[in-house]
């Protein structure tokens, strides 16, 4: 599903934020993306959405060429790749439903499928009889469940995840973490950046580990193992 | 992708009005810019169609010596008609001559008290088919082999509205000039306004578009609004303008008809239908100048 090759960042031209990446993750796996702030989680994954553009190397996503994508096709790749963020990137002035609707307005999909694929997405999710709650009238596990509802709307099979339980709690942290693991069985694709030593520990999945823009250690069933 | 043009209508709209400020100053300066363009467009069909019939008024006429022969003469107007520029001649003896002057004059008699005998010489007036030709005419007289024997001076006894012309289509051009540059430099201010309205939403919207961009919308879903509504502020304006014109067109102008009833003056509704046209194709051609350029600039997709 993602392959990398050699893959260096550098913002400046000469101080790699990625140095050297090479990563390969099958179709239906569930990866945590490992290491302190600053190690390069992010920079990763704005590469995967060619939110970026690598210095040096080669990304495949689905076996599309992502570096060399024109940019007029960039939008096809971005509606196969589901992503969510640690601030969850909601629209406040929209209802959580309008949220949902809206991601799929946007791409195209004609009203009558809007309609039934937004309420089931977000039952899915475990806001049912939330529909018409604003952003700011939802908790924060409310809100990334928004967000996650809109990231799985369109049945990305690859979803990419910045952090997003940063800002909750331990328990709603693991709700979401189990939301994902949900997503992960219908099998979709889950690479997700985390920094929760506890959830990774607990979780047991494959860790991949970055510091200071290297892969210092790719481990099936890993644990976080930073001394932070 | 489906294309939705009632979405882009509909956030378009809403965009405008989200910003109702910045929005009618943009559009009030297209809507000026363009009435401007339009009065002058007006007045220069006017002066134009004006010009035409002044100029297809005109005549040349050519004094003759009171000494020519007659057969010489006859010679020389058999010659002028020849031409076929040449519509009709009229041979004006010193009888008529005079007769025109004191119908003329018939205010102030003591002139022609003052005058003696009849110093008036003959001459021949020569009307064109085409004003246009007139300097040609003139110049085909003044080679006229035999015009010393009919004409003393071949400057000063052949007459004809040049200066007249000239003085009249310099006016015209300069009022056309100082009229186009000013509409042109509002069009320049409206575009600018417009470029700053479109700035102003794109950065207050800025955080949809992150996300319309993250879900995969493609870059002319979301331009296409912002593209549609400097579009519709250009629109909106260039109706204002064309219901001011159409004001001055059915009321000013029939105003300035009955104050001065011997101006033949009138626009036909053709040409009306034309402007209308010109202006609102202007209008949204500024609007969609003016987005274009804020999209560039501002909008990254």
């Amino acid at each position: 599903m993602i392959k990398m090759k050699n893959v260096t960042m550098a913002y400046d031209g000469v101080n790699p934020a990625l140095d050297e990446i090479n990563l390969q993750v099958d179709r239906g796996e569930f990866v945590f993306l490992v290491g302190p702030s600053g190690s390069g989680k992010s920079t990763l994954i704005k590469l995967l959405i060619r939110e970026l553009v690598p210095t040096k190397g080669e990304i495949f996503i689905a076996g599309h060429d992502v570096v060399h994508m024109k940019t007029k096709k960039v939008h096809l790749l971005r509606r196969n790749v589901g992503c969510v963020f640690q601030d969850f990137k909601l629209l406040p002035n929209k209802t959580a439903y309008e949220n949902v609707a809206f991601a799929l307005e946007v791409i195209g999909k004609p009203e009558h499928a809007i309609k039934v694929q937004a309420p089931e997405v977000l039952k899915l999710v475990g806001l049912n009889g939330k529909f018409d709650r604003y952003p700011g009238e939802l908790s924060g596990g409310e809100q990334q469940r928004v967000s996650l509802a809109r990231a799985f709307v369109n049945r990305p099979p690859l979803l990419l995840a910045d952090e997003p339980t940063g800002n909750l709690d331990p328990n709603i942290s693991l709700e979401i973490m189990s939301l994902l693991d949900r997503i992960n069985k219908t099998g979709t694709t889950v690479l997700m950046a985390t920094h929760d030593r506890e959830m990774v520990n607990n979780v047991r999945k494959r860790v991949v580990a970055l510091e200071h823009g290297k892969l210092i250690r790719d481990q099936a069933r890993g644990v976080y193992g930073y001394e932070d | 992708m489906r294309i939705k043009p009632i979405y882009f209508a509909r956030e378009a709209i809403d965009n405008m009005c989200k910003n109702f400020a910045m929005s009618s100053a943009a559009i009030s300066t297209a809507a000026l810019s363009l009435f401007l363009v339009g009065v002058f467009l007006l007045m220069f069909f006017i002066w134009n169609s004006f010009t035409v019939e002044t100029l297809s008024k005109l005549e040349i006429e050519v004094f003759l010596k009171d000494t020519a022969a007659s057969e010489q003469v006859q010679e020389f107007q058999n010659k002028i008609l020849s031409w076929d520029e040449v519509d009709t001649i009229k041979y004006v003896s010193k009888d008529e001559a005079l007769e025109r002057l004191k119908e003329k004059l018939k205010d102030k008699p003591e002139i022609l008290q003052a005058m003696t005998g009849n110093p008036l010489p003959p001459s021949i007036r020569i009307f064109l088919r085409d004003a246009h030709s007139t300097e040609m005419i003139v110049g085909k007289i003044r080679n006229y082999p035999n015009l010393e024997s009919v004409v003393e001076n071949s400057k000063q006894d052949i007459k004809y509205g040049a200066e007249y012309i000239d003085k009249l289509f310099s006016i015209i051009s300069i009022i056309g000039w100082v009229g186009l540059s000013a509409a042109a430099l509002l069009c320049f201010a409206s575009i600018v306004l417009i470029i700053n309205t479109l700035r102003l939403n794109i950065f207050a919207r800025r955080k949809e578009v992150a996300i319309m961009r993250l879900v995969g919308a493609s870059k002319w879903f979301v331009r296409w609004p912002f593209l549609l509504e400097g579009m519709l502020q250009g629109l909106i304006g260039a109706t204002i303008a064309i219901g001011f014109l159409y004001f001055i067109k059915v009321w000013v102008l029939r105003k300035v008809i009955e104050m001065i009833p011997f101006l033949n003056i009138s626009i036909s509704g053709p040409l009306f239908t034309k402007l209308m046209l010109g202006m609102i194709l202007g209008g949204i051609l500024i609007g969609a100048t003016g987005s274009s350029i804020a999209l560039r600039r501002f909008l990254k997709v």
